[in-house]
């Protein structure tokens, strides 16, 4: 017989190990590196966050003088979070980018 | 009259339109049994009908080597092969819609129709995975009928009668073939027949996904590709109701507390169980290679079928 | 009569493109051709135009799924280069994610073996234990996959102490898990018609064409540069290197298996003996001229790094030699005599990761011809 056979038929009953997702969703734990936002109140324009980005991901606009950035490029690992002087960086727990028209 | 209730029985009951409905609905509880074995949710029960709703309005794609008559015919003889089957196996009643003097040996060549109209779409697509894919269900094709066929005999034998009626009718006064101990090592070889011409693990030798991509049907698209799944669908719900009216005594009316219950609801869970049980077959295995798969049908499988014929030729 | 099968670029058996030509004779192979090179990133070269810290993030991505021991392996050199020592806390975090990445890695080998093999229920249950190794990491280092912890230096996150109860809970999990998985390749009966005797790769092969990793442990050739050139902390760990003797995809999938129970112990150790202090130190990255060599037992097998430095911020040259390279010169012997149902499991036996792997190829598109180059030519051809 074969050896998987209990498994399987406990599996049945069991409850799915798998969600529904859109339903369904999973928080991400603390500490997640997810989208990362910039507070423009508290940012002080040192524009470390640029030098450190290993992406490129981050640009200033020209009238603010306020770093801005690219999702697109970002790859989300965290330096400007931990650069920024004035926490003016944070990660987000989003990890949903898409959208639906 | 008779012409109309003939185009009734092959297009609506129990013909294409029945058929189509039963078979999609049941593969559906089997890919969502599947993801409950598998410790997931699995897709919903009526997937199955969105697959093939949708396949069917896509657009047909077809490689420029396989532009043949061949390789457009085969899905629909596959599908109508599946559904002549269907009115020949009793399903509301002891009774098919159709009826003739030794049917079992019709129905054992229609069941082949699919498999060898498979091998031709194989072939005449021109890819190396179709043809591949394709001798692989040539050499599995002589594995698993014979055990099939003598299975077959064994019930024949016992009955004295190559009409699935007498048959279905004989276990209605004596009894399920399954339970008598003779008969059962055929009954399994017959399951384990089942599994491989339904191509289903560990016998989906010659549509091995990981291997040659999808076999034959390598190269379909779109809504022939649909009717390919059809017809596949119609074949493993005819494969088990003839499963259930050789060896599970077929569809019979109960009377259980005072209701009546119809035959056709027997037929729909004698043939969901069957269904069941290649499905949890499929779910516990690996597939095994061509040369395995072959050696263990010329083997195993063939001894329990003849074992089972001699017992029934031998004990009284 | 032989005909060609042709498997890839993109075929169900491969998760990435390369192209192999196998001719076929019925079923059974006559001759194989591979191909590789349609990942190519040119990520060397890219490498020394940014610098140290940023290299990295790009470090990282070239393998998605030992990401964490290719950046550990590319800090360990800059670390040598700029003569620092990392903190042994650090060190500590280093190894617990690296084990981490190697049960990772080896469940997500076993799920797509299974599936190779046609067991898609082994493959899914695989699978499913494997979210739970991704859990762990996600806690520690934030993120499933890409764990963005290494830097020059140390590592950028601490394992907190709340987090330790978790981590060992999973590990239990896991352990068990494995336990079954090892107990279903020994005992299950169509695992074993198709895994034994198949893709076998002896030890004088082995040896021959310089196989690394589990693949050259399944043949009997007792290698593991955790325990033959120690780095981070693994000298003071307590661990043992699995071999076997056959050779073929069963003692594979077996050297693998018992890999998870032994990486599963090593982090346990690692949780329990890991010491209090600073994680990261400050490293000046202007690196005068200087060149090392590191070397670590990846998942798959022997990663090798050389890295040069010129005095500026950003390196004068890094090399990478993946397990993957080194262990596709078997393949072929492992292919000849076999049949066509054979190839996707023995492809995937190796553990191969084209991304990892392709490096450099030059390919004439006229003629489809691969050719090499010399030094001379190919600094002419960079200028």
């Amino acid at each position: 017989m074969p050896r998987i056979l209990p498994q399987v038929l406990r599996n049945l009953l069991r409850k799915p190990a798998t969600v529904k997702y859109p339903q369904v969703r999973v928080e991400p734990p603390k500490g997640y590196r997810g989208r990362p936002v910039v507070d423009p109140e508290r940012c002080i324009s040192c524009w470390l966050c640029i030098r450190t980005c290993p992406a490129r991901a981050i640009t200033i606009s020209k009238e603010t003088k306020k770093p801005s950035i690219w999702l697109g490029r970002c790859i989300f690992c965290g330096e400007c979070a931990e650069v920024c002087p004035a926490r003016a960086i944070t990660m987000t727990k989003e990890f949903e980018f898409t959208t639906l028209r | 009259m008779e012409v109309l209730s003939f185009i009734l029985g092959s297009l609506v009951f129990p013909g294409l339109l029945f058929a189509s409905l039963i078979g999609l609905l049941y593969i559906g509880i089997d890919r969502k049994v599947t993801g409950h074995m598998q410790n997931r949710i699995g897709p919903p029960i009526w997937q199955e009908f969105l697959d093939v709703g949708k396949l069917l309005s896509k657009e047909d794609i077809t490689p420029g080597a396989a532009q043949s008559p061949i390789f457009t015919a085969a899905p629909l003889v596959a599908l109508g092969a599946a559904v002549t089957v269907m009115l020949l196996i009793p399903v509301s009643s002891p009774q098919p819609t159709l009826t003739m003097v030794a049917d079992l040996i019709v129905i054992i060549y229609l069941l082949n129709i699919p498999a060898i109209c498979m091998m031709l779409g194989g072939y005449s697509s021109g890819s190396p995975f179709g043809a591949t894919g394709a001798g692989r269900h040539v050499a599995q094709l002589f594995g698993y009928e014979f055990v099939f066929i003598i299975a077959i005999l064994v019930a024949v034998v016992r009955v004295g009668s190559l009409g699935l009626p007498t048959i279905v009718n004989y276990q209605a006064q004596q009894g399920w073939l399954i339970l008598d101990w003779r008969l059962l090592p055929a009954a399994i070889a017959a399951l384990v027949a089942i599994q491989g011409k339904l191509l289903r693990v560990p016998f989906d030798i010659p549509e091995a996904e990981s291997e040659i991509v999808h076999g034959s049907l390598t190269e379909y698209s779109g809504p022939k590709l649909a009717i390919w799944r059809l017809a596949y669908d119609v074949e493993t719900i005819v494969v088990a109701g003839l499963f259930a009216a050789l060896f599970l005594g077929g569809p019979t009316a109960y009377v259980i507390g005072g209701v009546q219950i119809p035959s056709i609801v027997d037929f729909l869970i004698k043939t969901l169980a069957i269904v069941l049980l290649t499905t949890t077959l499929r779910n516990i295995m690996a597939r095994l290679r061509i040369d395995q798969a072959l050696k263990f049908y010329w083997t195993s499988a063939t001894l329990l079928a003849i074992i089972s014929l001699v017992l029934v030729l031998v004990v009284p | 009569m032989t005909f060609i099968v042709p498997i890839g670029p993109q075929h169900p058996a491969l998760k990435e493109p390369a192209f192999f030509r196998f001719e076929v004779k019925g079923e059974e192979i006559a001759d194989v051709d591979i191909r590789f090179g349609y990942v190519h990133r040119g990520i060397e070269e890219a490498l020394q135009r940014r610098d140290y810290k940023h290299d990295v993030y790009l470090i990282e991505r070239i393998c998605g799924i030992c990401n964490v021991v290719h950046t550990t392996t590319y800090c360990q050199a800059i670390e040598q280069l700029a003569g620092v020592e990392p903190p042994e806390r650090a060190k500590y975090i280093r190894v617990i994610i690296l084990e981490l990445e190697r049960i990772h890695s080896h469940l997500l080998w076993l799920g797509i073996a299974a599936h190779q093999i046609g067991f898609n229920t082994l493959f899914m249950l695989a699978w499913r234990d494997r979210e739970r190794v991704m859990d762990l990491r996600e806690i520690i280092s934030g993120n499933r996959v890409t764990s963005a912890t290494n830097t020059i230096g140390g590592v950028r996150r601490d394992v907190k102490p709340e987090h330790v109860p978790t981590i060992l809970r999973g590990l239990d999990e896991l352990e068990h898990s494995t336990k079954y998985y090892i107990d279903l390749f020994n005992s299950d009966r169509t695992i074993l018609a198709r895994c034994t005797n198949v893709g076998i790769l002896t030890k004088d092969d082995a040896r021959k064409f310089c196989a690394v990793g589990p693949l050259a442990r399944a043949s009997g050739v007792d290698t593991d540069i955790r325990r033959d050139h120690p780095y981070a902390i693994y000298d003071k760990l307590s661990f043992n290197v699995i071999t076997e003797r056959e050779g073929d995809v069963w003692a594979k999938s077996m050297v693998r298996l018992r890999e998870i129970l032994e990486a599963i112990h090593i982090v346990r150790q690692a949780v329990k003996e890991m010491p209090i202090g600073p994680i990261r130190i400050k490293v000046n990255l202007e690196i005068p001229r200087n060149e090392a060599i590191e070397r670590t037992e990846a998942p798959r097998g022997e990663l090798f790094y050389y890295a040069l430095s010129n005095g500026t911020d950003s390196p004068e040259r890094v090399h990478v030699r993946t397990p993957t390279c080194a262990n596709f010169a078997s393949i072929k012997r492992m292919f000849l005599g076999g049949t066509v149902a054979e190839i996707p499991i023995v492809i995937w036996s190796i553990d191969p990761c084209f991304a990892c792997n392709d490096r450099v190829a030059l390919v004439d598109s006229h003629t489809g011809k691969t050719f090499n180059l010399s030094l001379k030519e190919l600094r002419k051809w960079r200028h």
